[in-house]
């Protein structure tokens, strides 16, 4: 038998996790969210629901439950924000953006941090030469994955770019400690370091 | 005004909707300083039969010349308090709405009070200067045009010439029925079978061909429009009668001959038929007709016709009529489902609409009523249905409503498919079932029969191997599935037709959102439209079922006979020309967009109906010869004087002219409970080109802090408004006014909230502004 979950009156509140997600500073104003009816639309376009225990619509069911343990569990960390689910939809509603809301509301807890420190590298990279640059650590995968002509290309990228007369792709020095300047205050070098933090705290 | 007017003041309370929050005893206090107000009563409900008799009562006893109402909104309520206050004139009365545009809006109960004593003096002072007036008769031509001979026309026709109107319905295609005589079979309510349509529709029809007064024009369309005082002088194009009908015997030769295909419309394109061609074997009528744009004029047919009716240098002909009132009974058309390519359409020969699945089973249907799958030619083993396309969607080019009957189409069409071929399988995919009413017996009777529900929306459709496969949710386990079918069928939205569109707007009749046919209310007048003389009713309204647009069109009837016969009596607020002053220079005719003036024998008429009393012309007379009746200059600056007469010495206030849509939405704002400020001071005017500078200079230096003027600005005269208030600004500036003391700003009958976020700027402007 399962247990019967008894819903207490009086207990309805804008304090509850859909309009938390309204709420929030990702969430467009128009998302549809509370207008959601279960159809299952975006589930049955999503790839993430096609090859994984992932529900799309199941997402929003639990958020519009109040259900808080979606925030930990690591279904809402299948999405990849192909966006199908937001194109489809037929009330305006975006399960790919909700994600996005639940997956920050997850990092300012632990257990989303621990979902992310491994992508911590990028942020490394980004802080030490102001550029979007594919950490080191990813190349092995990257010449599985895309062969030797990539790698070749990584080799001979100087020698290629100057064939093209391109400049340096680096930044000049002053552009570098503006962009530093910029991450400092934004608070992006704080966030990095505690959600590297979370790996000593493991 | 020399004499003393005797005037009766009475307080609602509205069961607390007032009282709560005005004071009402401190406005009784202070009105009864007033001389000329000679009885101020306060009734808790004054729309109710004891409030008429207080009225009425104090009106005998007191010798009352003029009566003011505080209440709620004249729109809704002026109507029965117009007639309680018999013996007097009508129009010897105003209604401040303390209600919707005061106790509604204003937090604070002292502020609620003093506005509510504003407002109130306003329509002491404004009353005095109330004429008393009559309704205008006017009489209706006894003549109609319908237009479109669906159910509804056909309809609506038959009613109004059997109360012995002359009706002429036209039809923009070379047979009448519409979409019933499409669709084969009928579901009817409180009967567990499926009707054949043609059967009921039939007699309906016959009804209409021997009726003498309806004249039936096929093939035509409405062109133009115009309004001639109470009646429509209308011009109408019918095709060119290829086909001679009184020579046409039917006997079909000129179709076997004709060498040229084109899609088949009656049967949904699944097949082709001749340029030259009959409809179908029982259209009406059942000349044969020739599609122009098809036919190569090779002749073949003029040589095998026995009776010489083709004439393929037919030309067009146009029709002009007056009628006394117009039908619009255009109906609709289905959602091209091709917008949802994902759905398959049209690149899956074996996806179908539900009107294409209609015309398979229908026995005078291209396969004469066999079910095949079109690629195959086969009895499919599942059919799939799909519902939802292109309605509850608000994706682009979808449609925000539910499409109302195509729960009850596919229940239909499955239980039909079922009766006929039980081995084959049909599951219907929906969101909700939406059977109201005694349809939801069908449904339980579908459901039993063994048709399969899957509760999901599906979003795709894919082709494997000899059959497609539908990717849906079954939403109710979690189930990701996909269902292998032979055929799918989608039930597409109902929508506004292109002829009701073009219709729309030859008419001048305002859609939707939706792009249906506006009704003057959607609730409480749902057949008649903006413009007087002109109704609505059927699909072209919004999407029904055969039931409520046979209803509809029987009420479009009633109340055309009500102007017919009860003849029609229009409110007195319009222009009247003082002959002595006019020119005859016609500037006014030029400028007035509802065409309700004309020359007439060296004098200008006003149309009584057509004519809003906007008092758009007032200026646009060089010789000032044009007024309102009933709405004077002075009248109206008495209502700004009455408005700042007991203004305290701290108290900000803004008098807001709103337009009659302004007006609208900010009783919207008071209905929703939206606070606004209580400086705002509302006038409504019928057009905001009412408002004169004098007006507003008056306002001005008399007490008010700011003018604010609303504007619907969806008119033509919009961009002329709105340089004139720059022109005002500029006048304010050479009299040494802040012209930022006047403000213009749109107005939108559901934007409210907008409307009340203005107000409170403008007001905070205003303070910064005064220190």
């Amino acid at each position: 038998m399962t247990k019967l979950n008894r819903r207490e009156m009086g207990n309805s509140s804008e304090e509850d996790l859909a309009h938390r997600v309204l709420k929030d500073i990702k969430a467009p104003s128009d998302l549809g969210l509370l207008r959601c009816v279960q159809c299952g639309l975006c589930t049955s376009m999503c790839p993430a629901s096609r090859h994984s225990e992932y529900d799309a619509r199941e997402i929003i069911k639990r958020v519009l439950d109040n259900d808080e343990s979606i925030i930990d569990d690591e279904i809402i960390w299948n999405c990849f924000y192909c966006y199908t689910c937001h194109s489809v939809c037929p009330v305006g509603n975006s399960v790919c953006e909700v994600n996005q809301i639940l997956r920050e509301m997850a990092i300012q807890k632990d257990v989303g941090k621990k979902q992310i420190e491994s992508f911590m590298s990028f942020a490394d990279s980004y802080l030490a030469e102001g550029l979007g640059i594919i950490p080191e650590e990813y190349h092995g995968q990257l010449k599985i994955d895309y062969g030797k002509h990539w790698e070749n290309l990584q080799e001979q990228l100087q020698d290629i770019r100057e064939d093209l007369g391109l400049e340096s792709m680096y930044l000049l020095p002053e552009a570098k400690e503006s962009v530093d300047k910029t991450l400092e205050a934004i608070g992006f070098k704080k966030r990095v370091q505690e959600i590297k933090d979370v790996r000593n705290r493991k | 005004m020399s004499e003393k007017n005797r005037i009766g003041v009475f307080l609602c309370h509205c069961g607390g909707n007032i009282s709560d929050n005005v004071d009402l005893d401190y406005i009784e206090e202070r009105l009864s300083e007033n001389d000329e107000i000679c009885s101020i009563k306060h009734h808790e409900n004054l729309c109710s039969l004891e409030g008429r008799n207080i009225i009425k009562d104090q009106i005998l006893r007191q010798d009352l010349d003029r009566v003011v109402i505080s209440a709620c909104s004249k729109i809704t309520h002026g109507a029965t308090f117009q007639k309680y206050i018999k013996p007097l004139n009508p129009y010897l009365f105003e209604m401040p709405n303390v209600r919707e545009q005061c106790s509604w809006v204003t937090e604070n109960k002292q502020e609620s009070t003093d506005k509510a004593l504003s407002l109130i003096n306003s329509a002491v002072e404004s009353v005095k200067y109330n004429e008393p007036l009559k309704k205008i008769p006017t009489s209706v031509k006894n003549s109609v045009l319908v237009i479109g001979a669906g159910i509804s026309g056909i309809t609506t026709a038959n009613s109004l010439a059997k109360q012995g109107m002359e009706v002429t319905l036209i039809e923009k295609r070379p047979a009448v029925g519409g979409a019933m005589v499409q669709v084969g079979k009928v579901f009817t309510p409180d009967k567990m079978s499926e009707d054949c349509a043609a059967c009921l529709l039939n007699p309906v029809i016959d009804e209409m061909v021997h009726n003498d007064n309806i004249t039936l024009l096929t093939n035509t369309v409405l062109e133009k429009s115009t309004r001639n005082s109470g009646n429509f002088d209308v011009i109408l194009r019918k095709k060119p009668d290829y086909v001679n009908p009184d020579k046409c015997t039917s006997c079909g030769k000129c179709t076997e001959s004709c060498p040229t295909f084109a899609p088949d419309e009656w049967n949904e394109g699944l097949n082709d038929r001749k340029a030259i061609y009959k409809p179908f074997p029982q259209a009406v009528p059942s000349t044969y007709t020739l599609d122009d744009e098809s036919c190569v004029k090779c002749g073949a047919c003029l040589n095998v016709c026995p009776t010489n009716a083709i004439n393929l240098d037919a030309i067009d002909e146009i029709i002009s009529l007056t009628v006394g009132s117009v039908v619009i009974a255009s109906g609709h058309q289905r959602f091209d489902t091709s917008k949802r390519p994902e759905y398959g359409h049209p690149f899956y020969e074996d996806v179908l609409s539900q009107m294409q699945l209609a015309r398979l089973m229908g026995v005078n249907g291209p396969t004469h009523g066999h079910l095949q799958v079109p690629s195959t030619g086969k009895v499919p083993r599942r059919v799939v249905m799909i519902q939802c396309v292109g309605s509850r969607d608000q994706m682009p080019e979808g449609h925000k409503y539910c499409s109302k009957v195509c729960c009850m189409v596919a229940l239909k069409n499955a239980n039909l498919i079922h009766s006929h071929y039980p081995d084959t399988e049909v599951i219907i995919c929906y969101t909700d079932i939406r059977t109201l009413g005694v349809y939801e017996k069908y449904y339980k009777y579908v459901q039993n029969n063994g048709i399969k529900f899957v509760r999901g929306r599906p979003g795709e459709i894919a082709r494997e191997d000899d059959h497609m496969v539908v990717r849906v949710e079954d939403t109710l386990n979690r189930d990701k599935i996909e269902i292998p079918t032979d055929l799918v069928v989608l039930s597409a939205a109902l929508e506004s037709s292109e002829g009701t569109i073009e219709a729309a707007k030859t008419l001048g009749v305002p859609l939707t959102e939706d792009k249906f046919v506006k009704e003057k209310h959607p609730k409480m007048q749902p057949v008649s439209t903006d413009i007087e003389g002109i109704f609505v009713c059927g699909t072209a309204q919004g999407p029904k079922d055969i039931t409520d647009s046979i209803i509809q069109a029987n009420t479009a009837a009633t109340k055309i006979s009500e102007l017919v016969n009860g003849g029609l009596e229009v409110e007195p607020f319009i222009a009247t020309i003082n002959v002595k002053k006019c020119i005859l220079c016609g500037n006014c005719i030029e400028n007035c967009r509802y065409q309700a003036l004309t020359m007439y024998h060296n004098s200008i008429r006003v149309g009584p109906i057509a004519c809003t009393g906007c008092g758009d012309c007032i200026v646009t007379c060089p010789e000032e010869a044009i007024s309102i009746q009933g709405q004077s200059d002075e009248k109206l600056r008495a209502s700004i004087a009455g408005l700042l007469k007991d203004k305290k010495e701290d108290e900000q206030v803004i008098i807001a002219f709103l337009d009659d849509i302004g007006n609208v939405s900010a009783n919207n704002m008071g209905i929703n409970r939206v606070d606004c400020p209580s400086s705002i001071r509302i006038i409504n005017v019928p057009f905001i080109n009412r408002v004169k500078y004098s007006h507003i200079k008056y306002a001005l230096t008399h007490g008010a802090d700011g003018v604010f003027l609303g504007e619907y600005p969806d008119t033509p005269k919009h961009n002329e408004i709105r340089e004139n208030v720059n022109i005002m600004k500029k006048h304010l500036e050479e009299d040494g006014i802040n012209p930022e003391r006047l403000l213009i700003h749109s107005v939108f009958i559901p934007y409210f909230r907008g409307l009340a976020n203005q107000f409170k700027e403008f007001d905070e402007e205003l303070q910064i502004l005064s220190k």
